[in-house]
């Protein structure tokens, strides 16, 4: 059972707003409570990749906003970039887009929220016959 | 003591469970994943990726510039994959001959093994009226541009398409027992026949003498034991390689580990003026079938992705990204995957963690240029106002690193499916591919199977 720190999941929200900001009926990532399930989804990941993105978040969250952009920005030159470096951006790429796309296009909002679901926004919605 | 415990429930190890167990033998089908049923997959794209796969969704190379999707489940990556199911055409046999020097690796010698596969499931190949207009789009640019494409063949009962259901649901697992899964082609009929299956065992390690198989694993976080006089490995490309490594085979085995490769796929996307709904109804219908391609070395494929999937392979995040995410009903998407060569190597650390190296290799860049290059120009002749690459490419075909081969230095696995000077050790899974095919592996693993419980009952008999 592998989960984020409360200090953690604090960081991953700001970049969240970062990096799915409101934007017209894009409601932000904070706005729409969809960490609520996080839990759910890190349960299954390895814990020792959920520890370290732990630890690493944490300490991000002493950072001010223009540290986590120059991360955002690193993150998304990183399958252009060479070197060990480089590695480790693409690894977080993928470790934090995963974690907020996996709420935010999730269909699960909030207890409280009431405004448009991400979802409904990008026109997402499937049959399904049971 | 068993006759047979068999690691992994997939294509292969699900048809070996199946087979050896109506022979009578006492069988054991162990899988690390967990045993879902059509009423019980995830219904939700994120629990789908959290739930069904290694690594909590996804899982990369060494240097994480190559993704790779790895089912973790009861049925293995049948139940995620849309179970193309496709022979191997006359080129990746005779390469795979001459590579190997198995004399069995012949389209005429394993026509009996893929009859037998394809009478045992319900198979489809798509018509017209069963094209979305993503499959439009392709099939209409490729006639303008004269490229050769071909309606896909599935493995599927009933998808109540009539009634409008999405296949794109069938990703996180059929909920209606229509896709050809390993799940509904062999485990579910044998666990019915009496066959026991235990999943949520990850299995550790291997201790091998002439009269036993000592199997360790770990269940419900406690080590436990289980004893057999065979185990067959079908834990797929990764999974067999890993527990090889970690039962100590490399110092008598130099080419564990090697010859890994894993078709890359590379997606691009157009975007369009009017809606395309590539997520509606069956969503993977048509790919190319153009010789030029298959000689360059690599296919087409005209697919699509759920959100989340789809938001991750582009690149950027704010609001560019949400500008794209808006146009999600106006896409169109086509991925080339690539006949890459076979320089992949997969290692276990020392914590028993996996480790792959899997470089693109020059050859491997030409041939993904070449592709990319003719989808550009299906897009534009479709009409797309926009075209989107998206900077990152995956594996869904993991194959290699136990490669079947005559010469003991330069394979792991002998034509009797055995592992080297290991009689009571066989693997017919994608783990013995000598090199990619560059055709979807699922069938083929299923033929190569099918032989091997044939040759298993012929010898307990």
């Amino acid at each position: 059972m592998a989960q984020l720190s409360p200090r953690a999941k604090k960081t991953l929200i700001r970049l969240g707003d970062l990096m799915l900001p409101e934007n017209g009926d894009f409601p932000a990532f904070s706005a729409t409570g969809s960490i609520a399930h996080l839990d759910k989804l890190t349960d299954h990941a390895p814990e020792s990749d959920i520890s370290d993105l732990s630890l690493l978040l944490s300490i991000l969250s002493f950072m001010p906003d223009f540290i986590l952009k120059w991360l955002i920005h690193k993150m998304e030159t990183a399958p252009q970039s060479d070197g060990a470096l480089s590695t480790i951006f693409r690894q977080l790429d993928f470790g934090i887009r995963g974690l907020l796309y996996s709420c935010y296009y999730s269909g699960r909002m909030g207890e409280n929220y009431t405004g448009k679901n991400p979802l409904d926004v990008i026109g997402y919605e499937i049959k399904r016959v049971e | 003591m068993y006759d047979f415990i068999i690691i992994g429930s997939g294509p292969s190890g699900g048809n070996l469970a199946y087979h050896l167990h109506q022979s009578g033998a006492k069988c054991l089908l162990l899988e690390a994943g967990k045993f879902f049923r059509k009423e019980t997959f995830p219904r939700n794209e994120a629990d789908t990726s959290a739930q069904l796969y290694w690594g909590g969704g996804i899982e990369f190379d060494a240097v994480a510039r190559m993704a790779f999707l790895r089912a973790k489940v009861v049925g293995g990556t049948s139940i995620v994959n849309q179970c193309l199911l496709d022979r191997f055409d006359d080129i990746a046999w005779n390469d795979w001959k001459a590579l190997s020097g198995v004399d069995f690796f012949e389209s005429e010698k394993m026509k009996p093994y893929y009859d037998k596969v394809e009478s045992a499931l319900h198979l489809h190949t798509f018509t017209p009226e069963e094209r979305n207009r993503n499959a439009d789009l392709f099939s209409a640019s490729c006639e303008k541009l004269d490229y050769k494409w071909h309606y896909l063949r599935k493995g599927q009962h009933d998808c109540a398409y009539e009634q409008g259901n999405d296949c794109i649901a069938c990703l996180g697992g059929c909920h209606r027992n229509s896709k050809q899964s390993s799940l509904v082609g062999y485990v579910l009929k044998a666990e019915k026949e009496g066959l026991p299956v235990e999943s949520e065992v990850m299995v550790e390690r291997l201790d091998v003498n002439k009269e036993r198989v000592r199997v360790f694993a770990i269940k419900n976080k406690r080590k436990t034991e289980y004893y057999c006089k065979k185990v067959i490995l079908a834990g797929g490309s990764f999974g067999t390689t890993a527990l090889l490594l970690k039962s100590g085979f490399k110092e008598r085995l130099p080419a564990l580990g090697k010859y890994f490769s894993a078709h890359p796929q590379f997606m691009t996307f157009g975007i369009y003026d009017e809606p395309v709904n590539s997520h509606k109804g069956y969503f993977q219908t048509v790919a190319s079938k153009d010789p030029a391609f298959r000689a360059k070395g690599f296919k087409l494929e005209n697919v699509f992705a759920p959100p989340i999937s789809l938001g991750i392979l582009f690149a950027g995040t704010g609001k560019r990204h949400q500008e794209l995410m808006r146009n999600y009903t106006k896409m169109s998407c086509i991925e080339v995957a690539i006949r890459d060569e076979h320089v992949g190597e997969i290692a276990v650390d020392k914590k028993g963690k996996l480790n792959v190296k899997k470089p693109l290799t020059d050859h491997d860049k030409v041939k993904r240029d070449a592709g990319l290059e003719v989808i550009r120009n299906i897009l534009s002749a479709s009409g797309a106002k926009e075209i989107i690459q998206s900077p990152y490419y995956f594996g869904l075909h993991l194959m290699g690193g136990c490669a079947m081969g005559a010469n003991a230095s330069q394979s792991v696995v002998n034509p009797d499916y055995n592992v080297h000077d290991s009689k009571n050790i066989f693997i017919a899974d994608s783990s013995i591919y000598p090199a990619a095919p560059g055709i979807n592996p699922s069938l083929t693993v299923m033929a190569l199977s099918q032989k091997l419980s044939e040759q298993l009952t012929q010898q307990k008999n």
